[in-house]
């Protein structure tokens, strides 16, 4: 009873980094119908960024989201104004979005792997070999900090990304948009610049997610793919474009994972994800919340 | 019963086909089909005399052949029906390790395995494609992504085909002064095979059906075609030649590895190509294949392997899908200008 406890708890640690790493991709669809498969690969960069910082000025990667929070939102709305304006109201415009930034995360992956090498990187402030021990009975269940810390981090950035949603004016142009495009252009917004900002909130959100994952996981420039098919596999399942489904799918897959790893064995615990996509793409295309993706 | 009027559908009653209508150029296309064909078949030959790394050279008429295979038989699903599979590559582990097990456990060349390789992918393709093809758009890319995934999993856990580590095939037992040659001849079968079905499926009502398709499935579904059933006859066909040159390889490699053909870049490759050379259309795949080989082969002459060559695959992806989405052959085509020797629809 107490493993299964642990087992949950793990997946539910995980399954808020992944909720952050997911949201800026849902954001993406939802604003601008972009499938952004390089999404993962620019969660990369800011690992590595947030590696480079920790391993030159030992500054520690969860102060490293100031950085590489601004770098990506600035990096994000420099892509958007270069890439996909062009591409706009072409027949199949979201298929053509994905072979777009297929193509950006194979330029990024080569990057890196030309920079930094395939060797595996992982961030290691003290934290991360810590673990808080919480005695029950005869037993003893196991939080580990670094994990903790992170998913705090990340409940705290998705609660500010609601309230931006939310309550801010931007915030609104940004729903108006993803509700519907025409109209909130006939009321007065600039759909292009709202596009733009959409997209750099949505790549700080990935900035952000970078820097804590690079504590958690080891990384290396082809480890992208394994993230993006886990990413569009829990935002599939939540329902593309929708924030709240893409923190309920995290929670559900992270946990669902977490007990396969148990069962299994780690070299099997993707293929909840893999599978979960499959079921659902073909059950409910549409995912719990959210819009149908059949175009 | 007899007696009931028998109501003859007009099924061969199409408007004349496209040949007939540019009747000129159909002698252009006949004479360079005769002379790509001539000069695949004897350029082992010729190559003999000339260059003094006839081994070298003979290896890179076996890739660029079996890139031709690869992104023609790609173009199908990809081009043709218009749904772009990113998960391609799985077929092709498939004919290496099929090919690869048989000769390990029963002595058969893969020479002679290889089309029951391409026949098992094909089988696979169905399967598959009777799950992935329930989805459109963005969500049949993502599937197949899943796909890829799912079978890289799967032949990494898999002991008996030796896991991550593969397995060791034995060398193929040729003198080593025309070691190539058979293999350039099975690739050089498998390219021409394929574009021969490119064509075929081209010229064909499956094929007009998999355009329509394309165009507006909707539309296609309401005019009576069984798009279901098209589409999953274009994605098992599409998996045939790739199966079989995945045979061949696997015993020009000398080992099977799940990372050797199951890479995502693989599977990237195709679709790159026939994006370049022109999707949907028979000479746009092979246009793209030779392009991208030979972008591929003076990169790696001029920086050596390094990552950035992926870095060019992408950077060329970006430029055709911002400049001319439709290809070389497609934008040639559109504006007037493709020569009669590069229009073989």
């Amino acid at each position: 009873m107490i493993d299964l406890v642990q087992v949950l708890i793990l997946g539910l640690l995980l399954g808020g980094v992944y909720a952050l790493m997911a949201s800026g991709l849902t954001l993406l669809f939802g604003v601008m119908r972009i499938v952004n498969l390089a999404h993962a690969a620019l969660i990369l960069i800011a690992a590595y960024i947030t590696f480079v910082l920790f391993d030159s000025l030992a500054l520690d990667p969860i102060v490293a989201v100031l950085i590489t929070m601004p770098v990506m939102f600035g990096l994000g709305v420099g892509l958007y104004l270069l890439l996909f304006p062009r591409i706009e109201g072409t027949h199949r415009y979201v298929e053509m979005t994905v072979l777009l930034t297929f193509g950006l995360a194979l330029i990024v992956e080569g990057l890196l792997a030309f920079i930094f090498t395939g060797i595996f990187r992982q961030t290691r402030p003290d934290y991360v070999m810590d673990a808080i021990v919480i005695p029950i009975g005869e037993d003893q269940l196991f939080i580990p900090t670094g994990q903790l810390y992170a998913m705090v981090v990340s409940l705290v950035l998705l609660a500010g990304l609601w309230a931006f949603l939310q309550l801010t004016r931007t915030g609104r142009a940004i729903r108006a948009t993803t509700q519907n495009r025409a109209a909130a252009q006939i009321v007065g917004i600039n759909v292009r610049r709202v596009s733009a900002l959409a997209f750099g909130v949505g790549l700080a959100l990935a900035g952000a997610s970078g820097s804590l994952v690079s504590f958690i996981f080891p990384f290396f420039p082809s480890k992208h793919w394994q993230w993006i098919a886990l990413m569009l596999a829990l935002i599939v399942l939540g329902g593309m474009g929708s924030i709240k489904g893409a923190v309920l799918g995290a929670l559900i897959l992270a946990v669902a994972s977490a007990f396969v790893q148990d069962a299994f064995g780690a070299t099997w615990s993707p293929i909840a994800f893999y599978l979960a996509l499959f079921l659902i793409l073909l059950v409910r295309p549409q995912g719990l919340f959210g819009a149908k993706l059949r175009l | 019963m007899s007696d009931l009027p028998i109501i003859e559908t007009p099924v061969e009653a199409e408007a004349p086909t496209r040949e007939q209508e540019r009747s000129p150029g159909t002698m252009t296309r006949w004479i360079t089909a005769v002379v790509l064909l001539a000069l695949v078949l004897i350029f082992p030959f010729i190559a003999r005399p000339i260059f003094p790394s006839y081994n070298y050279v003979m290896q890179l008429g076996i890739v660029v052949l079996m890139w031709i295979a690869m992104s023609s038989s790609w173009n199908i699903i990809g081009g043709f029906a218009g749904y772009i599979s990113l998960g391609h590559a799985v077929f092709y582990a498939i004919g290496g390790y099929v090919s690869g097990m048989i000769l390990i456990h029963w002595g058969v060349s893969p020479f002679l395995t290889a089309p029951l390789a391409g026949l098992v992918a094909v089988a696979f393709g169905i399967a598959a494609g009777l799950i992935t093809l329930r989805t459109r758009g963005p969500a049949f890319i993502i599937s197949t992504i899943a796909m890829l995934f799912l079978t890289l999993l799967f032949l990494d856990n898999w002991e008996f085909v030796g896991g991550t580590d593969g397995v060791n095939l034995p060398l193929a037992p040729f003198p080593a002064a025309w070691l190539k040659v058979p293999f350039y001849y099975a690739m050089a079968l498998a390219a021409i095979g394929s574009v021969y079905l490119s064509y075929r499926v081209a010229h064909s009502k499956f094929g007009l059906g998999l355009r329509a398709i394309s165009q507006d499935e909707t539309k296609a579904e309401v005019a009576g075609i069984n798009t279901r059933g098209y589409k999953v006859a274009a994605f098992a066909l599409s998996a045939f030649f790739i199966g079989f040159v995945g045979g061949i390889w696997g015993y020009t490699l000398t080992y099977l590895r799940p990372v050797a053909f199951l890479a995502i870049a693989i599977a990237a490759r195709m679709v790159l190509m026939a994006i370049i050379g022109g999707r949907g259309t028979v000479a746009g795949p092979v246009v793209g294949a030779v392009l991208i080989f030979a972008v591929d082969e003076f990169a790696v002459r001029q920086f050596g392997e390094t990552s950035l060559n992926i870095v060019v695959v992408g950077l060329l992806l970006l430029i055709a899908l911002l400049f001319f989405p439709q290809g070389i052959v497609g934008s040639l085509r559109q504006s007037g200008k493709l020569p009669a020797f590069l229009d073989w629809d």
